[in-house]
């Protein structure tokens, strides 16, 4: 299993387009705070719990991208025929699938953890330029960054077991898209008692993006949610891919 | 015993019969043509072998195994099953870091595989530069990371210029002399028939023949080449004497009887005018045609 996570993670890192979506999704971070600090300052008093958990929230901004690439890991395969060498070195499909949860799961943390380090180094100095307190052991700090952690790091291997159940790539990609940005966002805003339980609105409580103020889940609640969809996925994807034919 | 085993296999794809309860098997040390038209079931047949595609019915076993229950297949088992399974932005060497790796394999089979598919040159550059013969020999060497005694091609001269068949010809035989089996599938006989010891041949998806290729070519009978306004009635009054015939154009035939007195007396008993009459010899491109053309639908 240790050889596959490894060859998984040599996968990625060996095409440019796995540091493309590393790249996108790390410059979401300044755009974020930017957005935050500026443009929607006039509703949201930045001197404040929820003002501070914003501009904090910037270091999940990049999660769909992790989404997406986790989506590329398993129906890229499919795209560039390469499932065939790697199912005939690995016959057992499942490994293969769970080597790609592991190095998913890894490279998802990973990404988080610099994207948070990124909104703290731009974030403080910000803060203190214009004068406003920041703890960095408060919950307003803690909790988007913990939850970032949780939360967007479970999304590539939220995308890995999407990207089984429906491994045509682009098809996928687009259906995320439009979901994440439209569907879901419509519904966390309009109707939040369903929108809450779907798998961005247990994000955005995560990574502080909306709050259990604005409806959303508390915090420990949205995180089992999210971990229940991501588990559910990558075993309906593994019960799919398992019995595909590899033509 | 033999190192390829196909039992009674059949693939169904719907109502679609792609492979039907076909039997046949690939002696060790020797390279083994598997022929026929497009569309004949060779890919599906090379995947069930392979446990990419489940199969409806029957068996296929590499030295007495399915190759899914093989601990380490790589080791004895490589496979092309196709010239384009790479992502087009990786470079070639990575492709194959990237193999040897998930399989455990030392890196140096890297260098060494890529080394005897001559592309140790152009290893560093990004798979979408390749050109289709270069995609082929990577596919190879992917085959080859494991060291196998068993290779297994599925119409790997597809879009090869003449060099690059040349080339395999010779990788084939020679992987064959050291003792390997090989079975390489093509639909074009010609192709092979200066490689392969043994022939299985395939219609529609099941067996039509399976032989040495000098046996097959012992095969090859002579005919007669008869221009006839009659040739329908022709045909059926040769049939009914035991010759077959078959229909070249509407007023041609084709009688498999190297006697053309035979066809002339037959021919004179239905009263049928005859403008011409040919001494015809099949070569084995012939013969395979045939084979796959006549026999194979009819079966």
């Amino acid at each position: 299993m240790k050889n596959l996570i490894h060859a998984e993670l040599l996968k990625l890192r060996t095409t440019r387009a796995f540091w493309a979506y590393i790249a996108f999704a790390l410059a979401f971070v300044p755009v974020s705070i930017a957005l935050t600090m500026t443009v929607s300052n006039d509703g949201l008093l930045l001197d404040s719990s929820e003002g501070i958990t914003a501009v904090f929230s910037a270091a999940s901004a990049g999660g769909l991208l992790l989404l997406l690439l986790g989506i590329t890991m398993m129906a890229g395969e499919f795209r560039h025929n390469t499932a065939t060498p790697t199912f005939l070195i690995t016959p057992d499909r499942r490994r293969v699938i769970a080597a790609k949860l592991a190095a998913g799961s890894v490279v998802g943390v990973l990404a988080t953890a610099v994207s948070s380090l990124l909104t703290l180094a731009i974030a403080l100095p910000w803060l203190a330029a214009r004068d406003i307190d920041v703890s960095l052991l408060s919950t307003d700090v803690g909790a988007p960054i913990l939850g970032g952690l949780i939360g967007t790091g479970l999304m590539t291997a939220f995308g890995i077991g999407l990207g089984a159940v429906m491994p045509n790539q682009t098809l996928a990609i687009t259906v995320v898209v439009v979901w994440s940005t439209t569907v879901e966002a419509l519904l966390i805003n309009v109707v939040p008692e369903v929108g809450r339980w779907l798998p961005m609105g247990a994000a955005s409580a995560l990574s502080g993006t909306w709050s259990a103020e604005e409806g959303l889940l508390p915090f420990w609640s949205a995180g089992l949610v999210l971990t229940g969809y991501t588990l559910a996925l990558a075993a309906a994807g593994t019960n799919l891919v398992t019995r595909r034919e590899i033509t | 015993m033999a190192a390829i085993e196909i039992q009674g296999l059949s693939k169904r794809f719907g109502e679609v019969a792609a492979v039907d309860d076909l039997s046949f098997t690939a002696r060790e040390g020797a390279v083994t043509g598997f022929l026929g038209p497009n569309g004949a079931g060779k890919s599906t047949t090379l995947r069930m072998l392979l446990g990419l595609v489940r199969p409806s019915q029957g068996s296929a076993t590499i030295g007495g195994k399915p190759y899914a229950a093989m601990a380490e297949p790589f080791r004895r088992v490589g496979a092309v099953l196709e010239a384009d399974a790479f992502h087009p932005g990786r470079r070639a060497r990575d492709h194959l870091r990237v193999l040897a790796t998930a399989a455990g394999l030392p890196l140096a089979r890297v260098d060494a595989v890529l080394r005897e598919v001559d592309l140790a040159d152009v290893g560093h550059r990004r798979v979408k530069g390749f050109s289709l013969g270069m995609r082929q020999r990577l596919g190879l060497a992917s085959a080859l990371l494991g060291e196998p005694e068993v290779l297994i091609l599925d119409e790997p001269a597809n879009g090869l210029d003449p060099e690059g068949v040349h080339w395999l010809r010779q990788f084939v035989r020679a992987f064959a002399d050291r003792g390997g089996t090989v079975l390489v599938s093509s639909h074009v006989l010609a192709e092979v028939a200066q490689t392969v010891d043994d022939v299985v041949i395939i219609a529609n998806g099941g067996l039509v023949t399976q032989s040495s290729l000098a046996e097959l070519a012992n095969r090859s009978r002579s005919g007669v080449r008869v221009r006839t306004p009659q040739a329908e009635a022709l045909r059926g009054a040769l049939l009914a004497q035991g010759i077959s015939a078959q229909l070249v154009a509407s007023d041609a035939l084709v009688a498999l009887e190297s006697a053309a007195e035979a066809v002339g007396l037959v021919a004179a008993g239905i009263g049928a005018v005859i403008f011409e009459m040919t001494p015809e010899h099949f070569n084995l491109e012939e013969m395979f045609l045939e084979l796959t053309t006549s026999e194979g639908a009819s079966r």
